[in-house]
């Protein structure tokens, strides 16, 4: 059951748009934010929400590439693998966090805190190799500042701020 | 910077932050919208303006901008939507990202004046997820531009009202197609549609919308207060119009989003605002509008970087994202590479792009892995031909790379598959 | 119009044919995938690439995003387009198992036609095959998603032209997957269609899955007979059963689809379990006779119940699924013999409402099923579309994606698969709210016809009638339209209801629209029944009580249950107990049937040929499919018995049975001592000589009507009368309705629709509820003068006030309510 304030947010959120099924993708970034993933039952409440059906928002939701359909970790750290990075090194960076945080690609931390996941370009190509952290972008990675990085994560140091 | 170009788009640039509403204002910012707006001057007129002053989308196409707004018809119906594509998916292109950090205002006056010129009340930034921070600035930003009285109901006291709202993307890379874009905001699947109806006939909930590139945008205020001619003179050659945002990535020294007038040669580009390839490395190819130009050989080492010349030489100036490779990068592995991004993002729609790249990616994989065989040449050849034929510009764009390089370095290729591997492997390290 | 050039040949189309319709009009058919007529254009699997060789496009492109233009010169066999189209099918294939051998698509499967056609054969993809995981999505449809070539062909058919929104696309790329939010049956009632459309194996008939080989079907067109729509239909026969039923292409009737009740509903012609096994042995006094032998004791009991009483003592009973060959029959037979009847209705309301429908319908104010979808204003009237008529509900919905405005008048809590106005009007309202609607779109624009269109008015009641806010909106959208249709039903609806429609249809006419009047009546043959039985004003329950007074001895009955329909069971017990014979013809294992003193069994719709006349008057014939007889199913040897005779086969169609036991030969013979439809049908229904001279028999297509055009002026049931009736706190109408699936005598004896079976359950307005102190979902009882019934409460605000609407469902035991209508006072409803 999705809490009862984030429903009312959530509701909030939609009677702002021309049409509710436009916030399909803010209401499942909500429900992230305080769940992590889009369970079933947080799917079958959000389509409700949006006057959708469960399916109509499955066939959002398994489109896009931030929505969880499984379970992931508090932070997910999603290493980019397209060109410049994969130039630059991106699978030292890979294989440098499936080392420290005992995981790999895909892997979800036996504490629940971190999933590591490739993604695409993340258009921070003049910092190769890059990374996303829930949506936070770190660039110009080297293994003292991934230690660094996870070392702030795991003194679960606020984490809701922009680069 | 150290070298003496017109900055129009990134005078306000500053090291590590954002420039303010005041700062844009100092510049001259929102002057045009007041003479404009405030002004009550003919829409009509705004639309000539930008037409005249040869102002070609950013996003990609090179579509020029004014006659993109006067095709909206003038009996169309209303509310009238204005989308700014920040997008930005194509592997190495990251300037709109630049440009929102460094100067959003001058966007958001950009959408204002574009709005105004086809009376669009409604406009939405379109960001992608790993941009989280840019929707942040501009949420911050289009807040104070609507305390200002920029921005949102009677603009400027006028009775133009138009305001703007930052839609957030789940992430793909298709949503930055227009018609998918359009899609994508009213929460229905984000597959392309072809025309017609053009977007600015039948839009968002059917209603005429145009869709503009964030660069495209912030050029208006610039055009609309300095004139059509002063916009034509920016360029390096004779045939451009303006700036351009270039983002240069990969193997140079200072890898990075430079303004600099449109048509300025390559060389330039590489060897004075990038200070050069990277220490060791000699330039091998590059790709140099995006993921989805062909590979340009040190041949056009010289040649201005303008909409015209590369299509001179059959490619395209595309997002003017520039990715340089160095002798040590095995071009075969960057296509793989980028196949692999193409693959992942077909939308799925169409079967030449939902089959075809993943076909392709399964040869080129095998061929960087030394299982390749001499027949899958012809067949990636044919597979390219196949996919151009794609219900979108995606799977067109994911051949480029691959016909490229079959034309310019098909011995490279050759090579892995009678070594059975990948001749850089040893030397490279990935 | 333009003209174009396609293989050197020239074609002139209409504007905006696609190139690939153009072509096909040339007999040219290009391979295709996601293209469907009923679905548009969306150019996705580019299957249907053709090379543009001169005109305003060039190069190779699809044919199916196209629109043909002057002068463009079009090849299908260009090398080039040739080999893209080969290149597509590979792709295509790159993925597809090679399940053909034990797939169910083998033998009608588009993919294998087009990779055959294509040339492709060799495999040159290294790679391996994609795998899914296939969904459970209920008992008439088997997913085998590995077999997917992602054209959206089903999720666009589900999701747009049905308007359902379980089953749709999920995933990107090439782990595109196209299914249900999770395991379950599919919620719309048109799925079965998804077996049809889908141009490979991924959807396939559950009920009929290894059961056959395409090849190996013996097939012919056919006709649904569940409802009144008659669509069109292939029947499919093998082993002597029908092995499954799908949707046969009629542009003006159901176009490319049919409903589940439509597919999956014919399994009582091969027989179920138990009770349910179909009866293919004639009976005399209850055991076993051979055909000749039955037929003739038959005529020789009869023949004595003449010679004792009169011929005037023996009813003769048929019903609203008797062809119309029967209906025909039974109405020569009661001419020459004397009998009594032929009966086709069970209440005398519903006669008239059929009659008077079929009355009013003439060649102007009819409409198709394609008529519905292009109009643009649709009045429902009295109708459920969805569950008496159910394909009738998707040609609204095509109306409605075009931006028709649906108003349904109804007191039923209808729903229909979009978006739509209704007004909960009890029975007795529905001519008042659809006489004031129309009154404020058109009254002056027929101000000319006077003192008579006052009149009409008037009628409606709608002096003291507030009418509703919304109607304002309504009568403005109805005024200004231009092909309005009026659909109206015979079922809920007071007696004068149906010609009233008419007048309304007609005074848009009148008011210079191109309107449509679309009727839904009670069953397939209730129009043939309308035409055959305008002088015998006998209803069933008539009949009763001249079997109570001892003045009808004997019954004939053909194809029709009593059991079924009539609402008093015990009296119906006790009546036919009185007879001194009961001949019973059918080929449901019916109650009827199980007390008829002589029974023959009859071939049903897929063994002989049979004519229908359906709801809008169009004559249609079903072709048989196979000969019938005992089905040989998994476990059971045939009989060895040696004989020339098909075990089983001993049925025959009704009308030929009643010719025989009537002793018709000598007043009806076509030579050979037999005889064809063609001898007789003319005689009973000298209308159809009309159709046929130039045909023959059989007849398929052409309409036939009653009525001349032109206004008359009859008003309504002067409307005022229902008004207060449904604030009455202390009582409530009692009316029985149809559900698509529950109710029908198709569904009582077809295993097939049991899994399509939802409980029974009454609705009433949230009102009516609070004043009776009912909540949704309780279960009451409610007591009848025969007796009571238990049944859940469903409470709604879309259901009019002062009725309770309860299904005529087989799991329910209703038939005790002695005599319609029926009303119940409040204090009858008992929470339980
Ligand atoms: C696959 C694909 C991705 C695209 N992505 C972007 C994008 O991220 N940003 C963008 O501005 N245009 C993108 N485009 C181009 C847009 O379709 C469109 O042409 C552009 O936004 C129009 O803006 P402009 O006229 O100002 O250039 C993309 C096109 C394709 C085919
Ligand atoms: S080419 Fe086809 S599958 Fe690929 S993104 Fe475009 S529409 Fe989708
Ligand atoms: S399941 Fe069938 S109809 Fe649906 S997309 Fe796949 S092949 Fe097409
Ligand atoms: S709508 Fe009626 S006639 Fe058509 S298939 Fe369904 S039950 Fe049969
Ligand atoms: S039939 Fe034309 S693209 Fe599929």
């Amino acid at each position: 059951m999705l809490p009862d304030e984030l429903k009312l947010k959530l509701r909030e959120v939609i009677a702002g748009a021309e049409s509710p099924r436009e916030k399909a993708i803010d209401v499942m970034f909500e429900i992230q934010e305080l769940q992590g993933w889009m369970s079933d039952e947080a799917m079958v409440e959000a389509a409700e929400l949006l006057g959708m059906t469960p399916l109509e928002l499955e066939e959002l939701a398994t489109f896009y590439d931030y929505i969880y359909r499984s379970p992931v970790g508090k932070y997910v750290i999603k290493v980019c693998d397209s060109t410049v990075c994969w130039l630059e090194g991106h699978q030292r960076v890979v294989d440098y966090l499936s080392g420290r945080l005992g995981i790999p690609l895909g892997g979800t931390s036996a504490d629940g805190l971190f999933t590591l996941l490739p993604v695409c370009c993340i258009g921070y190509c003049d910092r190769a190799p890059a990374m996303v952290i829930n949506k936070r972008v770190f660039g110009n990675l080297t293994p003292e500042k991934i230690d660094r990085v996870l070392g702030q994560l795991a003194e679960k140091a606020d984490f809701s701020g922009s680069e | 910077m150290e070298f003496d170009y017109p900055r129009v788009l990134f005078k306000n640039r500053k090291p590590d932050r954002v420039a303010t509403l005041e700062e844009y204002r100092e510049s001259g910012g929102y002057e045009a919208l007041q003479k404009f707006v405030g002004g009550r001057v003919s829409p009509k007129e705004v639309i000539r303006l930008v037409s005249e002053s040869g102002l070609l989308g950013r996003g990609g196409a090179g579509f020029p901008a004014g006659m993109k707004w006067s095709s909206v018809p003038d009996s169309s119906p209303f509310p009238r939507y204005l989308v700014a594509n920040a997008d930005e998916m194509e592997p190495g292109t990251f300037k709109d990202r630049v440009l929102m950090h460094v100067d959003p205002h001058c966007i958001i006056e950009g959408m204002v004046l574009a709005a105004y010129s086809f009376s669009a009340s409604k406009g939405f930034f379109f960001v992608r997820p790993s941009y989280e921070s840019s929707a942040h600035i501009l949420e911050r930003e289009l807040e104070i531009a609507r305390k200002a009285g920029f921005l949102g109901h009677r603009i400027l006291g006028t009775d133009f009202s138009f305001d703007i709202v930052v839609h957030r993307s789940g992430g793909r890379y298709i949503c930055g197609e227009a018609s998918a874009l359009l899609n994508a905001i009213m929460g229905k699947r984000p597959n392309p549609v072809k025309p017609p109806p053009y977007p600015t006939e039948k839009g968002l909930w059917e209603k005429p919308t145009v869709v503009n590139n964030v660069e495209t945008l912030a050029n208006i205020p610039h055009i609309l207060r300095n004139g059509p001619e002063w916009f034509k003179g920016l360029s390096a050659t004779g045939h451009g119009a303006g700036t351009k945002l270039y983002a240069i990535s990969g193997r140079v020294s200072r890898p990075g989003a430079v303004e600099l007038p449109i048509g300025t040669r390559f060389s330039e580009i590489i060897d004075e605002h990038c200070g050069g390839m990277a220490p060791g490395a000699r330039f091998k190819a590059c790709l140099p509008g995006g993921a989805s130009t062909r590979f340009m050989t040190g041949e056009h080492y010289d040649i201005p970087m303008d909409f015209e010349d590369l299509k001179k030489i059959g490619n395209r100036l595309g997002t003017a994202a520039i990715m340089v490779f160095d002798h040590n990068t095995c071009l075969l592995g960057a296509t793989l590479n980028l196949m692999e991004f193409f693959a992942r993002e077909s939308c799925g729609w169409c079967t030449p792009c939902r089959e075809g790249l993943p076909y392709m990616l399964e040869l080129l994989r095998r061929i960087e892995n030394g299982e390749g065989r001499e027949e899958y040449i012809p067949n990636l050849r044919i597979l390219c031909k196949q996919v151009w034929n794609s219900y979108c510009a995606l799977a067109p764009g994911a051949a480029e790379p691959v016909i490229s390089l079959l034309d310019f370095f098909e011995d490279e290729v050759r090579q892995h598959i009678s070594e059975k591997g990948c001749p850089f492997h040893a030397k490279a390290g990935h | 119009m333009p003209r174009l050039v396609i293989d050197e040949r020239e074609i002139e189309v209409p504007e905006g044919t696609k190139v690939i319709d153009a072509a096909e009009m040339l007999g040219i058919v290009i391979p295709r995938f996601c293209y469907h007529e009923a679905l548009g254009s969306i150019g996705a699997c580019r299957m249907c690439a053709v090379k543009f060789l001169q005109g305003p496009f060039k190069g190779v492109q699809m044919s199916c995003m196209i629109d043909a233009r002057d002068g463009m010169v079009v090849s299908t066999t260009d090398e080039e387009a040739v080999q893209f189209r080969k290149r597509v099918i590979e792709l295509l294939m790159k993925n597809h198992p090679l399940d053909c051998p034990v797939c169910d698509e083998g033998g009608q499967c588009l993919l294998q036609d087009e990779t055959v056609s294509s040339g492709h054969g060799v495999r040159l993809f290294p790679g391996p095959k994609r795998t899914y995981r296939d969904q459970y999505l209920g008992p008439y449809i088997k997913h085998e998603m590995n077999r997917c070539i992602h054209c959206y062909r089903c999720s666009r058919f589900y999701q747009e032209f049905c308007g359902y929104r379980d089953l749709g696309p999920l995933q990107i790329g090439d782990r595109m997957y196209f299914g249900r939010f999770s395991d379950g049956a599919l919620e719309s009632p048109f799925s079965g269609n998804l077996v049809d459309i889908c141009p490979t194996g991924v959807y396939t008939d559950k009920t009929a899955r290894f059961k056959l080989r395409r090849w190996d079907l013996e097939r012919a067109p056919s006709l649904c007979n569940q409802c009144s729509l008659g669509c069109a239909t292939v029947a499919n026969g093998h082993y002597r059963g029908v092995m499954r039923v799908e949707a046969r292409f009629d542009s003006e009737v159901n176009g490319y689809f049919i409903c589940d009740a439509g597919r999956f509903g014919f399994s009582y012609s091969n027989g179920g379990e138990g009770r349910r096994e179909r009866p293919l042995g004639p009976k005399m006094a209850g055991a076993p006779a051979s055909g000749p032998i039955a037929l003739a004791g038959a005529r020789e009991a009869l023949e004595n119940i003449a010679a004792k009483y009169g011929p005037e003592a023996i009813g003769a009973v048929g019903s609203d699924r008797n062809s119309l060959e029967s209906q025909c029959m039974l109405a020569l037979v009661c001419k020459t013999r004397g009998w009594l009847g032929p009966v086709f209705f069970s209440d005398p309301v519903v006669r008239r409402k059929t009659l008077a429908a079929v009355e009013a319908l003439d060649g102007e104010l009819a409409v198709s099923m394609r008529e519905i979808a292009e109009a643009d204003f649709v009045l429902v009237a009295g109708a459920d579309p969805l569950n008496e008529a159910p394909m009738a509900a998707l040609a609204l919905r095509q109306a409605a994606r075009k931006h028709a405005p649906v108003v349904v008048i109804d007191p039923r809590s209808i729903r229909l698969p979009f978006d739509f106005e209704h007004f909960p009007a009890s029975p007795e309202e529905i001519e008042k709210y659809l006489g004031t609607l129309l009154r404020m779109a058109v009254e002056k624009d027929v101000a000319g016809l006077g003192k008579e269109g006052e009149e009409f008015f008037r009628a409606t009641g709608f002096e003291n009638f507030e009418p509703p806010a919304e109607m304002a909106r309504l009568s403005e959208l109805l005024g200004s339209s231009k092909r309005p249709v009026i659909l109206c039903g015979t079922d809920v609806s007071v007696e004068t209801t149906p010609a009233f429609a008419a007048e309304c249809a007609r005074l848009l006419r009148i008011s210079g629209k191109q309107a449509g009047l679309f009727y839904l009546l009670p069953g397939a043959g209730s129009f043939g029944a309308a035409l055959l039985s305008e002088t015998a004003e006998k209803t069933f329950g008539s009949l009763i009580e001249d079997i109570e007074n001892g003045v009808v001895r004997a019954l004939v009955v053909a194809e029709s249950d009593p059991f079924h329909f009539y609402p008093d069971r015990d009296r119906l017990e006790r009546a036919l107990s009185k007879l001194e014979l009961l001949v019973a013809i059918d080929y449901f294992p019916s109650e009827t049937v199980r007390r008829a003193s002589i029974f023959y069994p009859a071939s049903t719709i897929f063994e002989t040929g049979s004519t229908y006349i359906n709801q809008e008057g169009r004559v249609q014939f079903a072709q048989p499919v196979h000969r019938g007889g005992a089905p040989i199913r998994g476990g059971q040897h045939p009989p060895r018995v040696y004989s020339g005779l098909v075990p089983g086969g001993d049925h025959l169609p009704a009308w030929k049975v009643l010719w025989q036991i009537a002793g018709m030969a000598e007043e009806i013979a076509g030579g050979h001592g037999d005889i064809s439809p063609q001898n007789f049908i003319p005689a009973a229904l000298p209308a159809f000589d009309g159709l046929g001279a130039e045909r023959g028999y059989p007849v398929d297509g052409p309409r036939l009507f009653a009525a001349k055009p032109g206004f008359r002026g009859k008003g309504g049931s002067a409307g005022g009368i229902g008004g207060e009736r449904g604030e009455d706190p202390e009582s409530f109408d009692l009316l029985m309705v149809e559900w698509m699936f529950g109710t029908s005598e198709f569904s009582a004896w077809s295993d097939s629709l049991d899994a399509a079976l939802c409980a029974p359950y009454m609705s009433m307005n949230s009102r009516d509820a609070a004043r009776a102190g009912l909540r949704d979902g309780d279960r009451v009882s409610v007591e009848l003068d025969g007796g009571t019934f238990e049944i859940e409460v469903c409470v709604s605000d879309r259901t009019a006030g002062g009725v309770l609407v309860v299904p005529r469902h087989q799991a329910l035991d209703w038939q005790k309510m002695k005599d319609f209508p029926v009303r119940v006072s409040a204090e009858k409803i008992r929470k339980i």
